[in-house]
């Protein structure tokens, strides 16, 4: 058991070094940062409009470059390994394929963590410089006016700041970026280069932001059968609902998540997860090498 | 009885083609039986089958037909790889690690302690004439260092049989005589080997017995002296010979139904080859 984690450990680390000395991957955690900083120069409306504002825009652009790196990162290990033969030294040493398979994907998940944390501490940071320029704005606008109105005015401006449910946004970023790792290996473990596994993947994160809508329309309908539930749900298995983890709107309100509904993306996050990898380890234990 | 080290029985291999339209048969009941501690070699064109059979013993693919049993265990059991040490054809291992990581992460794959390990990569790497450039990543080395650094991490865990695709392709002589000579030093200490390659001299200067592979069948197989040995010709090699001593040897050959094919013995150009770099390297 220890030897077996031990070697998912060193493929994971392997995996990581490898996309880490990959300067590519570098480009697009700078672009995502240079969004971020200039999200705050791009929104100049009221004082909590901008806020939030700030928030949609770094939120959107972690929750987009970290899927791009989820994808792109995961589609290249696979037939990087078969073309330098990697793989054969690897397999040929007592290493199961599951613990290679999940090797693969703690290593790619190591990555992502690391560029959320990186983003998220300047997101947080630009958002929290923000919050204090409209706190003292604020201030001086309602300086004559009665205090009720100013501290109704400054909650108005926390609640629209860095708040639990933005620090909950990025995790559940991070869940949807692990779900895409996880589809990701699935694909490419039967796919043969990672032209054809980025191509479905793009579709797979098209359609996996459209399908609750297309859902919605179609459940509401009163003619939608068994058969268009049955439908819906092989679709829904194969497409990940990835809309589901988009907190940006509830983010936009200002609306609190409750606990319920995170546990319940968290928990739809990690069936996703789970059902993708055991089909990844399953199809790459029956492929001749 | 001793169990063989490598048993092959009647092992046929089919790849189905996409959509099943066309099967390629790449293995046709292949029979080998390697002892502890031979050294052989598994000889054939490209395409006849070599790679197919290093793959179906390391079980990285399964036979369609037969059975591979390695020390008396069937090959698809994962503890029957500690046994093993493989060199693949032309790899180029992670190319972003250094000679010294890549040998730590097999190490921990093949499950060495951190201790073990360390000493291991210093002995490896100076074994493998790699010392000097441990630190250096692998995407600066050459092909023949790259081969030395697999041929390093076959050997990380003390592997009971060593399997070699092509171990000395892209490698000058001389390298390719230090692998060569290191496969037989490591024969002394008991290692099964098995190897294949298309280089024939190599081959016939360190195994003990050969198959040859066509088509995905056995042609031949067999020790060497008894396959290479010319039934009606008798070889004698004579040092410092005179000229009269040799016409009065060849005219009492002639005066029997016998006749002399070769006067003069030639050394093989790889020889040749190495006795001139190294006397320059004097």
């Amino acid at each position: 058991m220890s030897s077996s984690l031990g070697r998912i450990a060193a493929i994971g680390r392997t995996t990581f070094t490898e996309l880490a000395r990959l300067r590519v991957f570098y480009v697009l955690v700078l672009f995502a940062l240079v969004l971020i900083i200039s999200s705050s120069f791009l929104a100049r409306i009221s004082l909590q409009q901008e806020l939030q504002v700030t928030k949609d825009i770094a939120l959107g652009a972690i929750n987009f470059f970290l899927s791009m790196l989820a994808i792109v990162a995961t589609a290249q290990l696979l037939p990087r390994d078969l073309e330098d033969r990697v793989i054969y030294s690897v397999l040929a040493k007592p290493v199961r394929r599951f613990e290679y398979m999940l090797g693969k994907f703690f290593g790619v998940l190591g990555l992502l963590v690391i560029s959320l944390v990186a983003m998220s501490i300047l997101c947080l940071a630009v958002i929290h410089l923000r919050e204090e320029a409209a706190v003292r704005e604020t201030m001086q606008q309602l300086s004559q006016s009665p205090s009720d109105e100013l501290d109704h005015a400054l909650v108005a401006v926390h609640q629209a700041g860095a708040n639990r449910d933005l620090i909950l946004a990025l995790l559940l970023t991070l869940t949807k970026a692990a779900v895409l790792v996880s589809l990701t290996l699935c694909v490419s473990s039967f796919a043969t280069s990672n032209i054809f596994t980025i191509s479905a993947m793009a579709m797979v994160y098209l359609v996996g932001h459209l399908e609750s809508i297309a859902r919605d329309y179609w459940l509401h309908q009163r003619a939608a059968g068994w058969l268009a539930r049955t439908f819906l749900a092989v679709v829904a298995f194969f497409f990940p609902d990835l809309q589901a983890f988009n907190l940006s709107d509830q983010i936009i309100a200002a609306s609190s998540l409750s606990n319920l509904m995170l546990l319940k993306l968290l928990g739809l996050g990690a069936i996703y997860i789970v059902g993708y990898i055991v089909i990844a380890i399953a199809i790459f234990s029956q492929r001749e090498l | 009885m001793t169990e063989p080290a490598i048993h092959v029985s009647d092992v046929t291999k089919v790849f189905a083609t996409p959509f099943r339209r066309r099967r390629i048969v790449a293995l046709q009941h292949l029979n080998l039986e390697i002892a502890p501690g031979e050294i052989y070699g598994l000889l054939g064109p490209n395409g006849s089958g070599k790679s197919t059979t290093l793959k179906i013993i390391l079980g990285l693919i399964e036979p369609t037909r037969g059975s591979v049993r390695i020390f008396g265990r069937d090959h698809s059991a994962v503890g029957v790889r500690r046994d093993i040490g493989f060199l693949p054809e032309n790899a180029y291992f992670h190319k972003f690690l250094t000679g010294a990581e890549t040998l730590r992460f097999h190490a921990k794959l093949s499950g060495l302690s951190g201790r073990e390990t360390k000493s291991r990569i210093a002995e490896l790497l100076a074994t493998v004439g790699l010392a000097r450039a441990g630190d250096a990543r692998l995407s600066t080395y050459s092909k023949g260092m790259l081969q030395r650094i697999g041929l390093a991490q076959a050997l990380i865990h003390h592997p009971k049989i060593l399997v070699l695709d092509e171990p000395t392709a892209a490698i000058d002589p001389a390298g390719s005589r230090d692998i060569q000579n290191l496969i037989v030093s490591l024969k002394e200490r008991g290692t099964t080997i098995l190897l294949s390659s298309h280089l024939l001299t190599q081959v016939q200067e360190v195994c003990d017995r050969v198959g040859i592979l066509h088509r995905g069948k056995l042609l031949r197989e067999g020790h060497l002296e008894d396959l290479l040995a010319i039934e009606n010709q008798t070889e004698f090699i004579v040092e410092n010979a005179t000229p009269d001593f040799l016409d009065g040897l060849e005219q009492q050959i002639a005066s029997t139904n016998a006749r002399v094919v070769r006067r003069k013995p030639q050394t093989s150009l790889e020889q040749f080859f190495l006795k001139v770099t190294e006397t320059s390297d004097e």
